[in-house]
């Protein structure tokens, strides 16, 4: 779903700060895929993203009015959306481990050993991103996945600017050591 | 090749740079083989987790909705306190407004009595009007401790402060508060004026980037 002008988003977020269950359920609507994808990015699981994003829109309904129409509602949401992925990762120790064998099915028409290879990618792609401290963790996963700038960055997450950059380095840096064999082998498969 | 520019790579990557620090991480790259070749390792890292973690199986969104509806508690009210500041601030410029009415009023119907008491067309009757308008409370103090004690040139200097005084509060005094309530009332458009014209830059600008 498109995202619509800030006028019209504008109205939207009134009506449901008025109590319009409609207005709010447009709006779930409108950000619902990328608060998803932000939250599975740092719980990297499927079912307790969902939770998660269910909890996080839930929070987002109950303290709508504190919510400022003159900012980014997006920002906002993503804020809400990476504290509650904290908390279910907090009550779930499950994801410390990403299930390999619940990652999602791979296109078997490049023939069974890339697919294999594609699941192994995934989950170790997973487990790199969760090895991550939480605070590297959500500033990368707003970046890479959730497409905001640094200055958004820092505004959801309430930190300063030079340190979105520095824990984005940071993390980064982590990330190109775990991942170094998978990237290794990509770019062969690729020449 | 000293003086890399490592830690300004991913900002450089994701477009966060401007103005010098651009055109000097730009000109570094141009000239260092160890720079560029990590700045392709940030790309590739990029790129990496772009591809190789699609996300699935998850429910659609209309079907997210129609679940979260379900489960979605009770209208949030408004807090009593947010209430209480959205009146007050639109209570605030009519307040101001009818404040600097009444100090306009007072001030002119003030002066008119006053005028009417100098001239004598009140007769006799409101004395204190008359008294007050032609002296202040220190003068009549003054007059009465040390009135004896000074001699004409010492009681007319004292008159024309007090003449100096009487003109300060009935026409500097009433200004300086009509300054006052207006100055209030300025601020007040000044920061609705602010509020809207944030609204429209953060409208026009919602990816802002330094």
């Amino acid at each position: 779903m498109t995202l619509p002008d800030r006028d019209a988003e504008a109205v939207l977020i009134s009506r449901a700060q008025h109590g319009d269950r409609n207005a709010f359920g447009e709006l779930v609507s409108l950000h619902h895929r990328g608060v998803v994808q932000v939250i599975y990015r740092m719980c990297g699981d499927v079912e307790l993203a969902q939770d998660a994003a269910q909890d996080a829109f839930i929070r987002a309904w109950l303290n709508l009015h504190s919510f400022r129409p003159d900012s980014s509602l997006r920002n906002w949401l993503y804020r809400i959306a990476i504290n509650a992925a904290l908390d279910v990762l907090r009550r779930n120790a499950k994801t410390a481990e990403v299930d390999f064998e619940a990652l999602s099915l791979p296109d078997l028409q490049d023939g069974p050993e890339a697919a294999l290879l594609q699941k192994e990618r995934q989950a170790e792609v997973r487990q790199a991103i969760l090895d991550l401290t939480e605070a590297g963790r959500a500033v990368l996963v707003l970046r890479e996945y959730g497409e905001l700038s640094y200055q958004e960055i820092a505004t959801a997450l309430d930190i300063p600017l030079g340190t979105v950059m520095s824990r984005l380095n940071y993390a980064r840096r982590q990330l190109k050591q775990s991942l170094q064999r998978h990237m290794i082998r990509k770019e062969i498969e690729n020449v | 090749m000293s003086d890399h520019v490592f830690e300004w790579l991913g900002a450089y990557h994701d477009g966060e740079l401007r103005g010098g620090r651009l055109h000097q991480v730009e000109q570094h790259l141009a000239e260092c083989g160890a720079c560029r070749a990590e700045l392709d390792e940030i790309r590739g890292l990029s790129l990496f987790l772009q591809d190789a973690a699609p996300a699935e199986g998850f429910l659609p969104t209309e079907r997210f909705v129609s679940n979260l509806m379900l489960k979605l508690p009770r209208r949030p009210e408004l807090p009593l306190r947010r209430i209480n500041l959205q009146i007050g601030w639109w209570l605030a410029p009519v307040g101001l407004l009818l404040a600097l009415i009444f100090v306009n009023v007072t001030s002119v119907l003030s002066s008119a009595v006053s005028l009417a008491a100098d001239a004598g067309l009140l007769g006799n009757g409101l004395p204190w009007v008359r008294e007050a308008a032609l002296q202040m409370n220190w003068f009549g103090s003054a007059m009465n401790l040390f009135g004896d004690q000074l001699s004409g040139p010492g009681q007319a200097i004292l008159e024309m402060l007090n003449d100096a005084n009487l003109f300060i509060a009935r026409l500097i005094k009433p200004l300086f508060t009509q300054a006052i309530l207006a100055i209030g009332y300025l601020g007040w458009l000044f920061a609705w004026w602010m509020r809207i014209q944030d609204h429209t830059t953060h409208t026009a600008q919602d990816s802002s980037r330094f």
